[in-house]
């Protein structure tokens, strides 16, 4: 994240029609954690209690300190090669896929001017407010994004997007409008943790839009994706009212209000899928100079009878002990509420780590 | 009564090194710079002047009293609030947080050479190749 002027204006003066003005940064999480109780899911034949901290990566903690489940290094390099055009790519290493680098971002950027910005490639799915820096842990308060609502399997997406940033009277406005699909082989979500088989899944026709509008100590986002799902398991195509594809739609408004000291973020989600599954997340904090403790509530619910549903409340403290790192503590207690969709139990958990970025 | 000033004059020492900061222009940049224009400049939510040149924010070194006074007197967030806040923006393709001068001197030569730059030094050190629009 660190450059220095000097350096930068002696490349420029030296530069020769093929050379690029390279940006080296990162980021990096090491956490341990375990769970302290749990029920597990005994009407699934799993007896050991289970805190799934993560969805899409499957984090999991079991009543053994573990490392893996939600470390990671992550690595941007971006070359900028002059006239509003720049290339990026993030490498992203995790534990809990056994430290295996792979490309989590490859897209290129192209500034027209000020205001607007076109980019195309591999990058995050924008869908909820911390989709697209859920793994730089050290921008946000919490130990992870709240895993209630960031339970979706897709996380990734390849096309493009045009993004807006603009001043409105006294109001700062941010806009990006997205296409694209995104064709996982082998999801990880669905293969090893909900249906024990090689699930491939499809989410094609996406096209979104975010909206973001930031004033003083206020800030609200509102967003709306559509998609078109098919899934395979085990190579047979997945049937839903006997079509092999289904339609969902996305919406999300969060709203944060910061004065300083104390702040408060919230957050509320809607897949429609043919039938409503809602996400909600409000948190609380307040910043002591360098330490700041937060609670937490963040809820899923299906709407159908014996539907999915399950709920957080989390106690945690941040502590920015070093100006590029911070250190992290977070007690979270998940109550598991359905029977035939139980995820994985009731469990209390306590995690603790580092974040770094440079 | 006289305990409480003198802790109150013993706080303010300790949390501010320095007098204050000087936000400085290039001599030739005569567009009106206010506070809040100057906070968003330097979080990359403004990126033109008034006159509608480019306004290219530039900072010092992450951790010296110059930059810290900056930060918690006209950004009003401490240095890991904007770090977080930069970070999240430089890794989803939103944004670059500002170029670093290594000290004064470095910023007052780069300001006096191009008009669109935008910076800041300690209060009092800023050369008559510069000027001086906001002090705090």
């Amino acid at each position: 994240m660190k450059k220095t002027l000097s350096l930068i204006a002696v490349a420029t003066m030296l530069s020769s029609p093929c050379s690029a003005e390279i940006n080296l940064s990162g980021f990096a999480s090491i956490n341990a954690g375990k769970v302290l109780s749990g029920t597990g899911v005994p009407q699934f034949g799993i007896d050991e209690p289970t805190f799934l901290a993560d969805y899409p990566i499957v984090s999991t903690y079991n009543d053994e300190i573990t490392f893996e489940p939600e470390t990671l290094f992550g690595l941007q390099i971006s070359a900028n090669v002059g006239q509003g055009l720049s290339i990026i790519g993030q490498v992203v290493a995790r534990g809990a896929d056994d430290f295996d680098p792979t490309f989590e971002w490859a897209y290129l950027s192209y500034e027209i001017n000020e205001n607007w910005t076109v980019q195309a490639g591999k990058k995050r799915l924008p869908l909820f407010y911390y989709s697209d820096f859920y793994d730089v842990g050290y921008a946000y308060v919490w130990m992870r994004a709240p895993a209630d609502n960031y339970t979706w399997q897709i996380f990734n997406y390849s096309g493009a997007n045009v993004l807006y940033t603009g001043e409105w009277g006294d109001w700062s406005i941010s806009t990006n409008i997205y296409a694209g699909r995104e064709d996982d082989k082998e999801n990880k979500l669905l293969s090893e943790f909900f249906f024990s088989e090689p699930t491939r899944e499809i989410w094609k026709d996406i096209v979104g839009g975010v909206f973001q509008a930031s004033y003083d100590w206020f800030e609200i986002r509102l967003t709306h994706m559509q998609y078109t799902n098919q899934r395979y398991q085990s190579g047979e195509p997945v049937l839903w009212d006997g079509k092999d594809e289904r339609d969902g739609k996305f919406y999300g408004i969060a709203m944060n209000a910061d004065w300083g000291n104390i702040f408060v973020l919230t957050e509320l989600n809607r897949l429609d899928l043919g039938g409503n599954l809602d996400t909600q997340m409000i948190t609380l904090g307040y910043r002591f100079n360098d330490v700041t403790p937060y609670i937490s509530y963040a809820a899923f619910e299906e709407d159908s009878v014996g539907g999915e549903e399950h709920n957080t409340t989390s106690l945690g403290i941040r502590w920015d002990f070093h100006p590029s790192a911070a250190f992290k503590i977070q007690y979270d207690d998940v109550q598991d509420k359905s029977f035939d969709l139980a995820v994985a139990g009731d469990s209390k958990s306590l995690t603790v780590g580092v974040d770094i970025v440079f | 009564m006289k305990h409480f000033i003198l802790g109150v004059a013993i706080f303010a020492m300790a949390t501010s090194a320095i007098a204050g900061v000087d936000v400085i222009v290039h001599p030739s940049n005569n567009n009106e710079i206010d506070e809040g224009t100057i906070k968003k400049i330097f979080t990359g939510k403004a990126k033109s002047f008034a006159d509608g040149s480019k306004a290219i924010p530039v900072t010092q070194q992450d951790g010296s009293a110059v930059t810290d006074e900056f930060n918690s007197k006209v950004v009003k967030k401490s240095s890991s609030q904007l770090k977080a806040y930069w970070s999240k923006l430089v890794f989803t393709g939103k944004g670059t947080p500002p170029e670093e001068a290594a000290s004064d001197a470095e910023m007052l030569k780069l300001v006096a050479n191009n008009p669109n730059l935008i910076g800041f030094v300690e209060t009092g050190k800023a050369s008559g190749d510069v000027k001086v629009i906001k002090s705090f």
